[in-house]
């Protein structure tokens, strides 16, 4: 199976920071995506502590990779995860989308070729987390 | 109240990149991340409803509400009629909050005597399929004021975002061409379909 990350919500941690914040600070949603979109120093501290954090966190973005894969191994995947979307471009091409909760969650369940492969699709779009996943991959 | 959109997967990339040329059938993969503030906790039980969207909400486990009369959405009709009873018993509950609150009782439990009416922020995360789905209940002339508010501005900054995708969006009506409400319809939908028209 080939996987390319081809679009994304742009400056995804800073919206997983910004969503950590906001359920424990009195501060607006806007007013913190705001300062941290200027503190990346910050973005990096807040995401670090991501352990403590729910999940939910995890899931103000969407990632979308172009899939070389056929039938029976998409099959696969959609019985590992329902968090992800297919769409079929043709014989053995497809679109698939999710977001990081997703990637993690499945990456903790199954550490295969596949996975491996996603998760290493994060490296430059969401370091810290890419980290936090690699960690987590038995 | 204020909607604002923070992020969002643009269409055009996307399509470039599958070699799809209608970004209908790209919807469910696009994802929208909107900043809402200022809502009620009455609006914010009806949004959560949307269950295919993501919420991270203030958490009144770990913040404190002050000044409760300040921090209140008061209805239009409450304003027109009974504004001083609702007034009043905001005053009282803020009062009694505090109290609680000084007394040692945890945030967490002396939230129990907070309004609907208190004031709540949230980030929403929705793909393109589900927002449409939010808009076409939303935008209706049968919803509910706050909730509607909301999915107006929301619309607005998704049609000022991406135009091409946002401008058939709107209640049922103006996204069908006909109202699927049946008997339950307002009856103006020709209303709906000029204010919708981009």
């Amino acid at each position: 199976m080939r996987i390319t990350l081809v679009a994304h919500t742009p400056d995804v941690e800073v919206m997983v920071a910004a969503s950590m914040l906001t359920t424990t600070s009195g501060a607006q949603p806007s007013t913190l995506h705001e300062r941290l979109q200027a503190n990346p120093e910050k973005v990096r501290e807040v995401v670090g502590r991501l352990e403590v954090q729910h999940g939910n966190v995890l899931e103000h973005n969407r990632l979308i990779w172009v899939l070389e894969a056929t039938r029976d191994e998409v099959m696969d995947v959609m019985l590992d995860t329902r968090y992800l979307t297919f769409t079929k471009l043709d014989r053995n091409r497809w679109i698939m989308s999710g977001n990081l909760r997703a990637v993690a969650e499945y990456a903790h369940k199954k550490d295969t070729e596949f996975t491996g492969k996603l998760v290493e699709s994060l490296k430059e779009v969401a370091p810290t987390i890419h980290q936090y996943i690699r960690r987590g991959v038995k | 109240m204020k909607a604002k959109l923070l992020a969002y997967t643009p269409a055009a990339p996307l399509m470039k990149a599958s070699g799809v040329l209608d970004w209908r059938s790209l919807l469910p993969h696009l994802g929208y991340t909107f900043a809402v503030e200022k809502i009620s906790r009455a609006c914010s039980h009806q949004l959560v409803r949307h269950r295919a969207a993501s919420f991270s909400q203030q958490s009144q486990r770990y913040i404190t509400v002050k000044r409760l009369s300040e921090r209140v959405v008061t209805p239009p009709s409450v304003e027109t009629a009974g504004a001083d009873e609702f007034n009043k018993l905001v005053e009282e509950v803020s009062e009694a909050y505090q109290r609680l609150v000084e007394q040692g009782v945890p945030k967490e439990d002396a939230r129990f005597i907070l309004p609907n009416a208190t004031e709540t922020s949230l980030l929403m995360t929705m793909d393109g399929r589900s927002l449409l789905h939010f808009f076409g209940l939303r935008c209706c002339n049968r919803a509910q004021w706050e909730i509607r508010a909301l999915a107006d501005r929301m619309l607005e900054e998704a049609r000022a975002a991406e135009p091409d995708v946002f401008n058939e969006a709107g209640p049922y009506c103006y996204q069908l061409g006909y109202c699927p409400e049946g008997r339950f319809t307002c009856g103006r939908m020709q209303e709906a379909l000029d204010m919708y028209r981009p």
